[in-house]
């Protein structure tokens, strides 16, 4: 079980790897955020940009998160219409460790990104608390098995680009508003704030800018992880089980 | 036997706002392939081909019938079944970004062959694909992925393998090539079960066949069998009055059949024969536009059993 989970791992970093633009790719929409966005912010609020990044970038990781796994749904559609994931179920593999191996591939790819965001944000001037960003990394890790749990349940339940194409578009743009990841919700008003709390992402963006600023014992950092974590169980499960209803 | 089906049956539902829709793909197949064989399935598009080999592949679960594939049940066992099993599917499985090596390697570590690269190494070689197997798998040609794929489904060395449509699309150079790949299989032991809807593939590479039609066997054999069933050889005759001439041939011939303005007689020893068709025909001063004596095809076969030709049912296209 756990070997085979390891062997697709293996593989498909290898093959994400071998040709790196995609996961650069999937980086560019937070730094572009960080540097023509990140300004705006601190100009508004009447602060030194290197204050502004260390509540802004947090949301940068959760965009990371959130548009990576548009990208990854897309890839499954492929696997499906190419036969190879029909050519995989018909092996002795693990039925989970087909969708598991590509799950945590996500989760590495998106540790990865995190690094090189945070990376740029402290080269803009940022000022963050080490272990507060080590363990937003992991945060992220988890917040990505949750939405690569949704992007391929979504793909093996549709099977069609265009339907995922939809969907994604639909809930892509009011879940990143909500999350607080551009402007923080404590702008908004009384009602956002209340419909806020029940989108996942706003969890480990409030929980990232206590982790940056380096308030570690923060409440909002256990609510987020076990937010995500209950949250990334039910959606792996659910796109496990949607890979045994199209191959048996 | 390395398959024994009986009473395979499938019927998909699909919901729409047109309302519920049900599809009865496979209406209870019986097979029985024997070690070694080639064997084929052989129908029209929309026939159960596919359908029937991914329930024989673990894809599907069967709505009912029990089966027992390379030696293990197919419902209680489908973990037995995989492991000896090699799936080659239309669409073939091959991936665009990756190296054949790469792919073929990675098959044979979740199947547990002992030495991946060495497995991969003979397949390769024997599939003609070792120049090949370092390009990434979108700059390889139709027939190079068709072979890949194969490869992929024969790195653990399968004492069974399935085969849906492997020459479809592919040019006549390329098919030739692979029935010769295929045959080649029959010599290292290894049973293959392949669906097709080109009569001459089935007729080709068989040693035994059925063929479907609207998810039922309609007839089964080797293909030398199913058409001395019909009769050795078709004339084919294009005149004015069909009909008439079909009842003065009659006593002649084992069939005849009318489509439109086309007689096909169907008669043993067509060589022998034909002079007395023509002389018949005189007598009675039917006027001929044209006539043809071929020897009787799996498509005589198909129309005999289901009363349409293969080729009209758009298979062909």
């Amino acid at each position: 079980m756990i070997r085979h989970t390891l062997l697709f791992l293996v593989y498909e970093l290898r093959n994400t790897f071998r040709n790196p633009i995609w996961p650069l790719f999937g980086i560019v929409q937070p730094v572009v955020y960080l540097l023509l966005f990140g300004p705006l912010v601190a100009g508004a609020a009447g602060q030194p940009i290197s204050a502004q990044l260390t509540s802004f970038a947090p949301g940068m990781l959760v965009i990371t998160a959130l548009f990576g796994a548009i990208g990854v749904g897309y890839g499954m559609i492929y696997e499906l219409r190419s036969g190879v994931l029909e050519r995989i179920a018909v092996s002795p593999a693990w039925r989970p460790s087909i969708v598991l191996g590509r799950t945590l591939r996500d989760g590495v790819v998106l540790m990865l990104q995190s690094v090189v965001v945070i990376v740029i944000a402290l080269v803009m001037g940022m000022r963050a608390s080490l272990p507060g960003l080590a363990v937003m990394v992991v945060l992220i890790a988890v917040t990505g098995l949750f939405s690569s749990g949704i992007a391929y349940g979504l793909a093996l339940s549709l099977r069609d680009e265009n339907g995922m194409a939809q969907i994604m578009q639909f809930f892509a743009l009011p879940v990143m508003l909500l999350s607080g990841a551009l402007l923080p919700m404590t702008l908004a008003p009384e009602w956002m704030r209340k419909v806020a709390v029940f989108n996942p992402m706003y969890h480990p963006v409030v929980a990232g800018r206590a982790l940056f600023a380096g308030n570690l014992t923060d409440v909002s950092i256990p609510i987020a992880f076990a937010v995500m974590l209950v949250l990334a169980a039910l959606t792996v499960t659910w796109s496990v089980r949607s890979l045994r209803r199209i191959a048996g | 036997m390395i398959i024994d089906a009986h009473g395979l049956r499938k019927t998909f539902t699909t919901r729409s706002r047109k309302g519920t829709q049900t599809v009865e793909a496979v209406r209870g197949v019986d097979l029985e392939v024997g070690k070694g064989e080639i064997f084929g399935v052989l129908g029209p598009n929309g026939a159960g081909k596919t359908t029937t080999i991914r329930m024989l592949a673990t894809l599907i679960t069967p709505d009912s019938g029990t089966a027992t594939v390379a030696g293990h049940d197919l419902l209680k066992a489908p973990g037995a079944v995989r492991r000896n099993l090699g799936y080659v599917s239309q669409a073939g499985g091959v991936e665009e970004a990756t190296t054949p090596r790469a792919q073929i390697v990675m098959a044979a570590k979740i199947h547990s062959v002992p030495d991946p690269a060495g497995a991969t190494a003979d397949v390769l070689a024997r599939f003609d694909l070792t120049e090949i197997a370092d390009r990434p798998g979108r700059t390889l040609s139709g027939g190079q992925k068709r072979r890949v794929a194969i490869a992929l489904g024969l790195v653990h060395s399968p004492p069974l393998l399935f085969l849906d449509e492997p020459t479809t699309g592919l040019d006549p150079q390329n098919r030739a090539n692979l029935w010769d790949r295929i045959r080649q299989l029959r010599e290292l032991g290894t049973s293959v079960l392949l669906s097709t809807h080109y009569l001459d593939e089935a007729d080709a590479l068989c040693d035994r066949l059925v063929i479907v039609d609207h998810g039922l066997v309609v007839a089964e054999g080797t293909p030398g069998e199913l058409k001395r069933e019909v009769a050795d050889d078709v004339v084919t005759l294009r005149l004015d009055e069909p009909e008439r001439a079909a009842e003065t041939l009659k006593p002649y011939a084992r069939e005849t059949r009318v489509d439109d303005d086309v007689l096909r007689v169907y008669v043993d020893d067509g060589e022998h024969t034909l002079p007395t068709l023509l002389r018949a025909l005189q007598e009675q001063r039917l006027a001929l536009s044209s006539i043809a004596l071929d020897r009787a095809t799996l498509d005589d076969v198909f129309l005999a059993k289901t009363g349409r030709s293969l080729r009209d049912t758009g298979a062909a296209a």
